[in-house]
This record gives C-alpha cells, sequence and structure tokens, in this order.
C-alpha cells in the first residue's frame, strides 16, 4: 500500500481543527457548570444549517454565514443556558439532572432542526475546488478550517492570559467561590462562555457540513471525538483541548490508514477516539490537565 | 454611630439544618474581632452567611449603617468587605499576580489597579519575588499571603479571615499574624475566626466565643483570655499551659 504521509499529516490538521473548535465549548461549559452538555452536538447541527441557509440559500458566502452564524448560535446557547440550565442549577440540580436535562434538550433541538429544514441531507452549493500544494491536495475549505482553529488558539490564549474577563474565566473555573469572594459576577463570566463555546461549535459545524453532509445529526455524528478531545484535554482546559484534538486528529488518520492496511472498513475510525476516551478515563481521568497548569 | 459591620440576631445554616442560632456581631472601624470555640460550634458557617455563602434563615446584616441582607457575595466585596477562606484560597491555576488582578476585578482603573498590587508587593515580599509564577506552586505560608492579599486588592475596609493560622507552622503563623496587625494599622478592620486561641486573642480588641452555634460569651480580648473559666470551658486551654 502505497501511502501519502504529508497528506496523512495534513488530514490529521483538519480533523484536529475541526474537533478544537468543536470541543473548546463543551470542555469550557463543561469546567464551569460542571456537567457535560450532550446538546453542545446540536449547536454543531445548528452552525450547518444556519451556515447553509446563510452561504448557499441566502447566496451569501462564507465569511458573512461564519460571523452570522457564530453570534445566532452563540446567542442560542446562552439562552439554553440561561433559560434551562442556571434555573435547574440554582434549584439545587445535580450532575446527573442538568446532563439529563442536557440530552432532553439535544433531542428538542435536533428534531425541531428537522421540522424546520427537513432530514433530507443537503449539501453546499459552493464547490470548493481541490489544488496540489506540492505532496498535497488542497481545498480552500480545509485551509479556511485550519486558519479559522489557529486564529482562535491564538486569541483565546491572549484571551485568557492577558484581558481580565480571560482570567476571570481561568479563576471561575478553578473555584468559583473564590471568584465570588474576589468580586468576579460569576453568572456574566458562565453566560459569555456559553455563548463564546456555542458559537464555535456552529462555526465548526458549518464546516463539518460543507465537507459532507448537512442534516440533523450533523454534529451527533461527531459528538464522541469532541467529548474525547474534551476529557484527553482535560476538563476545563483550553490548552489540554488544543493538544488533545491533534493527538485524536493524528490518531484517527494514522488509524485509517492501518484500517486500509487491515483490510478493515475506514468507517470503524470513530472507534479510535471512542477507544482513546475510554483508555484515558482509566488511566488518566485527568487528562493532559497536569501538563497545562495555567488553563 | 453605626458600628461598621452589624450582623443581628443570625439564624443560618446548610439545607434544612440550622447551625447557628441568633448570633448578633458588630465589628467597629479599624478593630481586630476574634471569634473562636471548638470545632463544629459554627464559627465558619457565621462568617459565610453574613457574606452570603450560606443560607440565612432570620437575621439582618448591615454595613456603614445600611442594610446588606441578601447581597450577592461578589457584589459585597465591592462594598468594601473582604474574605479569606480558609482552603482553596487561592487559584492555582493563576500567577500570583494575576491572583492578585482577581481579586481587583471590580477596581476601575489600571493604575489604581497597578498601585495596590505595588503596595500589596511591598506589604509581601515574599510575593514580589514570584509574581509570575503560579500560585499553586507556593508553600502553605506564601499562600496565606496571597490570600490576605488577594482580599486587600479590593481595598476593602474590613476583611474576614478563616483560621488563617490554621496548617500553619509556627515561624509562617507568626509572620501571618504581625502582617495582620500591620494591615490593622492601615485602619482595616478584621473577624478572625480561629483554632489558635492563645495567638489571635494576643491581636484582638473583642472576641465572641461560639458553642454550638450560639455566642457562649463576648467580650474584651484580654480579660477574655483571662478568665479562667472562659479558658476551661471554651477555649479548650489549661491554665498552666497559658501562664507559660
Amino acid at each position: 500500500m502505497d501511502v501519502n504521509w504529508a497528506q496523512v499529516l495534513f488530514n490529521s490538521a483538519i480533523t484536529g481543527s475541526l474537533y478544537l473548535l468543536g470541543a473548546v465549548g463543551l470542555t469550557l461549559t463543561y469546567g464551569l457548570s460542571s456537567f457535560p452538555n450532550f446538546a453542545h452536538a446540536e449547536f454543531i447541527t445548528l452552525g450547518a444549517f444556519l451556515g447553509y441557509t446563510i452561504g448557499t440559500q441566502l447566496g451569501l458566502g462564507l465569511p458573512i454565514a461564519l460571523v452570522v452564524t457564530f453570534f445566532t448560535a452563540g446567542l442560542v446557547g446562552l439562552l439554553c443556558y440561561r433559560g434551562i440550565f442556571q434555573p435547574l442549577a440554582k434549584r439545587g440540580a445535580t450532575i446527573i439532572h442538568l446532563m439529563v436535562a442536557s440530552i432532553a434538550l439535544s433531542f428538542i433541538l435536533r428534531y425541531s432542526m428537522g421540522a424546520i429544514w427537513s432530514w433530507k441531507p443537503y449539501y453546499f452549493a459552493s464547490s470548493w475546488a481541490a489544488f496540489d500544494v506540492g505532496p498535497l491536495r488542497v481545498t480552500g475549505l480545509w485551509l479556511w478550517l485550519i486558519a479559522i482553529a489557529v486564529g482562535l488558539a491564538i486569541v483565546m490564549h491572549l484571551g485568557l492570559v492577558k484581558t481580565r474577563m480571560g482570567k476571570a474565566i481561568r479563576a471561575t473555573s478553578s473555584n468559583p467561590d473564590l471568584a465570588l469572594a474576589s468580586g468576579i459576577n460569576i453568572n456574566k463570566v458562565i453566560l459569555i462562555t456559553w455563548f463564546v463555546g456555542a458559537g464555535l461549535a456552529a462555526v465548526a459545524g458549518i464546516f463539518r457540513g460543507a465537507d459532507t453532509q448537512i442534516w440533523p445529526l450533523t454534529g451527533w455524528d461527531i459528538i464522541l471525538p469532541i467529548f474525547a478531545v474534551t476529557i484527553l484535554g482535560g476538563i476545563g482546559n483550553f490548552y489540554g483541548a488544543i493538544a488533545s484534538a491533534f493527538i485524536i486528529g493524528l490518531a484517527e488518520n494514522f488509524g485509517v490508514v492501518g484500517l486500509m492496511a487491515l483490510g478493515l472498513s475506514t468507517s470503524y475510525r470513530l472507534g479510535i477516539s471512542f477507544v482513546i476516551l475510554i483508555i484515558t478515563l482509566i488511566v488518566k481521568p485527568q487528562g493532559l490537565a497536569m501538563f497545562f497548569r495555567r488553563a | 454611630m453605626d458600628p461598621l459591620l452589624f450582623a443581628e440576631d443570625i439564624h443560618a445554616g446548610y439545607g434544612d439544618i440550622v447551625i447557628v442560632h441568633d448570633v448578633s456581631l458588630r465589628v467597629e472601624p479599624g478593630e481586630i474581632v476574634a471569634v473562636i470555640g471548638p470545632n463544629g460550634s459554627g464559627k465558619s458557617t457565621l462568617l459565610k452567611s453574613i457574606l452570603g455563602f450560606v443560607k440565612l434563615f432570620q437575621g439582618k446584616v448591615s454595613y456603614c449603617g445600611e442594610e446588606i441582607t441578601g447581597v450577592s457575595s461578589d457584589r459585597i466585596v465591592g462594598l468594601g468587605i473582604g474574605y479569606v477562606p480558609q482552603v482553596n484560597n487561592v487559584f492555582p491555576n493563576l500567577t500570583i499576580s494575576e491572583n492578585l488582578d482577581m481579586g481587583a476585578y471590580q477596581v476601575r482603573g489600571r493604575a489604581s489597579v497597578k498601585a495596590s498590587m505595588e503596595e500589596m508587593f511591598s506589604l509581601f515580599p515574599e510575593l514580589a519575588l514570584r509574581k509570575r509564577s503560579l500560585a499553586g506552586n507556593m508553600s502553605g505560608g506564601e499562600r496565606q499571603m496571597l490570600a490576605v492579599a488577594r482580599a486587600l486588592m479590593a481595598r476593602p475596609r474590613v476583611i474576614f479571615l478563616d483560621e488563617p493560622l490554621a496548617s500553619l507552622s509556627p515561624k509562617p503563623a507568626s509572620i501571618i499574624l504581625s502582617k495582620l496587625q500591620e494591615i490593622k494599622q492601615s485602619g482595616v478592620a478584621m473577624v478572625i475566626v480561629e483554632q489558635d486561641v492563645t495567638r489571635v486573642l494576643s491581636v484582638s480588641q473583642r472576641a465572641y466565643v461560639l458553642v454550638n452555634g450560639a455566642i457562649a460569651m463576648e467580650g474584651n480580648a484580654e480579660s477574655l483570655f483571662k478568665e479562667e473559666s472562659a479558658k476551661q470551658r471554651y477555649l479548650g486551654l489549661h491554665a498552666k499551659a497559658v501562664d507559660k
């Protein structure tokens, strides 16, 4: 079997970038609100549908679709927290209650989107012509995705380290009571995080939808690797999420080569992140957090 | 004249369980007030209920003559009331400078925050030496200094300290205690909950003895310390040990 290893590495960067965009919101909201939000998958799907409607149906193109989708989905995420999870948490809901509520919200959003956009798959109209760069086969879409993920990593890093709100997010994630005792309005911090997290998930949804298809399960299809990124990176740990997104991207793409060499179906690739998820939970449940203590 | 802070007829606890019964506590400007008593007597709960961290079943809290009962904990900080919890009192994932910056979260203006930070560094030179290192890497004594400095960053008029000497060896405990006296000189009042009765009474003006969630004794710290019955019944001190 002849393998273009440069292409495998490039594909890993694409996968890692997608998972990073998808997982940032999940890991930060998990860290701050102390429960895994399963409806995060639907924020990804919502992004795919909104991106399709704005970019293709209204013909406004990718850049406008990205911006409008980010803000619209961000608002939906914020309202979900404010309207459902915050009131539940105030009444003393445990992680189990909040998790079950998020699964219920996930179904409500999924079937609502199915009712609005139908269950038949859509495809972005704009075609992304492939071109060769040395040994690599590249599309403009993939370059956009990698550029946005790298840009996100830089902006988020600067935001978390240099701005007061960023430091407040890290402080609240580490110790909410001490954050309150420092005068930080932790509700505002949590709302902003939900907004940004859902917005970024929706951006991931646009890229996933543009690369595959858009239907009510677009987000659900990749929620497993996104959870794997969250757990491996250490819950609430942004830097851990960057590392683990690319580790899982590499594992999946090199794994696909392995599956092909063994004559197995490449649809087993999702199993790779599941295996990483399980191994992390057994061996080191705190994931890579120990390497990124500043998060 | 109104006291700086007055908590009146406080009943507080967790869930449906009332831990603090009918306690009143008064703090005058610039004084150190000790809250002492055996383990599980409700000292920390009293503190947390005044600061809005624990459910207040009944009672009233006023600050500078204005009622602040039920005001959220983050807004209480903005009013000028600081809090140093007993454990987990620094952000381990933030640097020393970042911890101080968070303490001044509600303070407007970079210059003012920077000035406060410089004041903290001159009060606690140990912190200045390592301002870029993570708080999680510090020793117990250094952490306690940072915790106090973080609370001071908001320029409070009164600070509540929950067992600031617990788990410290004698030397860092003495350093913290002398720093607290230095802070008092600058006019900041303090309410100190402490197990180490001898040490805390030596720096306090007044004291409350809490037993089973209610006030068993209160008064001048010096006379309380000398009173034999208080020492034996509530403070767990033996006359000989004190006389030494």
